[in-house]
């Protein structure tokens, strides 16, 4: 028994590992936190950071799939910020155009996914140029729409970036139930285990004949519609779409998913590691706002983060 | 082998296409100059030409370094985030000549030191080029706005002015540096031993060991001339600029891996040239003045450079597949 528990210890600290490193730094930031500041145990405080990082987190819900790949997303700031102004500028404060606006931009945002799946498929051109081209492009279609604020949302639609159930905001209980899916689709489904099977190995994965198109097709159009949802909380948090609300996204997105443990190479990691990540991101920023920190210093934190975060966790291999 | 028929001779159609196929990118640019021409006659302008040389030389000096990079198989993401640092340090002391050659030193220093960061990181770490350089951008993003607590101010000295903007008989300064820096990094990558390893390293970095090279360095060194090329390009934009904020250089990071793939530098490492970089750099310069020339709406730009890079990736990748 002497011998079989460190072991069994060690076994559970591989599989688990980036998970328990980031727990304890949440553990550690929290202690942090109510040290400094008696205003930051309080519910109130975590009921904030829970809501400030919904958007966030959806965001990187898509990202953590296309980095399953072996690939990435860098189109999903663009996208969100086309999302964003269309949402606005199509609903123009009419509540009956509420959820037709939705469902279109919702399905453009699957779309343009679709599209870059596509590109990488078929034009064989590695995602990273793919999606750096695509929002590019959906940045100046964004543009060509409008340069400024567009349209309004009707009163009452800041619910679902406000609003509370049961006590608990509403976006951050969509939020972790998108992500239980998502873990759970991963795990018990073919398809969810042919992701990681295309990004540990993607010739060796074609070879055994596993669907390559399908997997990165529902990946990539999956990343196309979170960013799209994003974007629906976006702009019930500041009431109207704006051309450069989402330009930020495409690279904060990256930093939950290797900070949670997914490998940017490909084939390992998840999405609860990716939940974690944003809420290790939000925690500290939050911190630092409470110690006084101005926001300069905390995007030197940021960066040193990945850092860590990437010297931490050894890539199998290197790619780009 | 298939350019030659049964009895040797290539087969006239066959040069063509290979002709056409070789200089598939000097000919696009031609043809994109000659349509811009005859659309606007004012593009050809002494003005314009001297305009768009301005704008190309900075690009181009990030290009060679991006260059060096991507043959390693990397990417530099620091190097917008690198220009501007260095154009906030060419406004942070007095504004007068006399501290040219410090903020020389102390800018390239910066450059430097972050290409060894993000080559250490890469190399010795084996972290995605991607991300290390992703993060040194943010964390000299961050120490720069910490630094002018947000709101950079101060001037340029007049010999970064000059630098940036003059020219003599016509030729800009900072193209004929670019210039002179294309030539001697030209030299080192295509002449040198130094440069065949580089080429060696990024086909096949085990093959690279098994030679005894020092992949490893080999790699840093290639992030650190990059870091160091974008520290250069900062004082010269800031020269050109005249003004700073914690933004020069935005979108040139993009923009140099776009006239990169562009030009024929493949992203998998190991193949691509300077000149082609360069040309690259140049067509994308010509189709931006293009679309102002022609009075199309400036947002027209961008997505034009998102579907241009998307499309001459997928040339390249059918090249090398045919």
């Amino acid at each position: 028994m002497t011998i079989l528990r460190p072991s069994a210890r060690r076994g559970f600290l591989r599989r688990n590992g980036s998970q328990t490193i980031v727990v304890a730094l949440l553990v550690i930031l929290m202690v942090v936190g109510s040290l400094v500041s008696s205003r930051f145990s309080t519910l109130a405080n975590f009921m904030n950071i829970l809501e400030q990082s919904v958007t966030l987190a959806i965001v990187s819900l898509g990202q953590t799939l296309a980095v399953l790949t072996g690939g990435i997303d860098l189109s999903v700031g663009s996208l969100i910020s086309l999302a964003s102004v269309l949402l606005s500028g199509i609903t123009n404060g009419d509540p009956g155009m509420v959820v037709p606006a939705i469902a279109i931009v919702l399905g453009l945002g699957i779309l343009v996914g679709l599209l870059n799946a596509a590109a990488v498929i078929w034009l064989k051109v590695h995602p990273l140029i793919v999606t750096l081209g695509t929002g590019a492009a959906l940045q100046g279609v964004t543009l060509l729409y409008t340069m400024g604020p567009a349209g309004k949302m009707p009163l009452g639609f800041d619910f679902w970036a406000f609003g509370r159930v049961l006590g608990l905001p509403v976006g951050a209980i969509i939020t972790v139930v998108l992500f239980a899916g998502t873990a759970l689709f991963l795990r018990y489904t073919p398809l969810g285990r042919y992701i990681y099977a295309v990004g540990d190995d993607s010739t060796g994965a074609q070879l055994m004949g596993l669907p390559r198109a399908k997997v990165l097709l529902f990946v990539y159009g999956f990343s196309g519609f979170t960013a799209a949802l994003t974007a629906v909380f976006l702009v019930s948090r500041f009431g109207v779409g704006q051309p450069y609300t989402g330009a930020n996204f495409t690279l904060t997105s990256i930093t939950p998913v290797v900070v949670g443990g997914t490998l940017l190479a490909g084939g390992r990691g998840g999405v609860i590691g990716t939940l974690l990540g944003v809420y290790l991101v939000s925690l500290l920023n939050n911190v630092l706002n409470y110690m006084d920190i101005s926001s300069h210093y905390q995007l030197i934190v940021q960066g040193l983060i990945v850092i860590i975060a990437v010297s931490v966790y050894v890539e199998k291999k290197r790619k780009l | 082998m298939s350019d030659v028929n049964m009895a040797g001779v290539p087969a006239a159609g066959e040069a063509l296409r290979n002709v056409l196929r070789r200089y598939a990118l000097h000919l696009s640019l031609l043809a994109m100059i000659v349509v811009s021409t005859l659309v606007s006659p004012s593009f050809l302008s002494g003005g314009n030409v001297s305009n768009m040389l301005l704008q190309a030389a900075p690009l181009g000096m990030v290009v060679i370094g991006q260059v060096f990079v991507i043959l390693v198989r990397g990417l530099d993401l620091s190097v917008a985030s690198i220009m501007a640092t260095a154009a906030v340090v060419a406004t942070s002391f007095s504004g007068q000549d006399k501290d040219a050659a410090l903020i020389f030193a102390l800018a390239l220093g910066i450059g430097l030191a972050t290409g060894l960061v993000n080559g250490l990181l890469v190399a010795k770490r084996n972290v995605s080029p991607f991300l290390a350089t992703l993060a040194t951008m943010i964390v000299l993003q961050g120490m720069r706005s910490a630094w002018t607590q947000g709101a950079p101010s101060g001037n340029v000295p007049p010999f970064f002015r000059i630098l940036g903007s003059g020219s003599i008989y016509g030729v800009p300064y900072n193209l004929i540096i670019t210039a002179v820096l294309a030539l001697v990094f030209w030299v080192i990558l295509s002449k040198s031993t130094f440069g065949r390893k580089i080429y060696i390293t990024g086909g096949n970095p085990v093959t690279a060991r098994l030679l005894g090279i020092n992949a490893d360095r080999v790699t840093i060194i290639c992030y650190v001339i990059s870091g160091g090329l974008a520290a250069l390009a900062g004082l010269i934009l800031s020269g050109f600029v005249g003004i700073v904020d914690n933004w020069v250089g935005r979108g040139f990071e993009i923009d140099s891996i776009v006239a990169a793939v562009m030009g024929g530098v493949a992203l998998s490492g190991g193949r691509g040239t300077i000149g082609g970089g360069l040309i690259g750099a140049a067509i994308l310069v010509v189709v931006f003045n293009a679309v102002l020339q022609l009075g199309l709406p400036i947002q027209l730009q961008i997505i034009i450079k998102g579907v241009v890079i998307v499309v001459a990736a997928a040339f390249y990748v059918r090249r090398k597949a045919g």
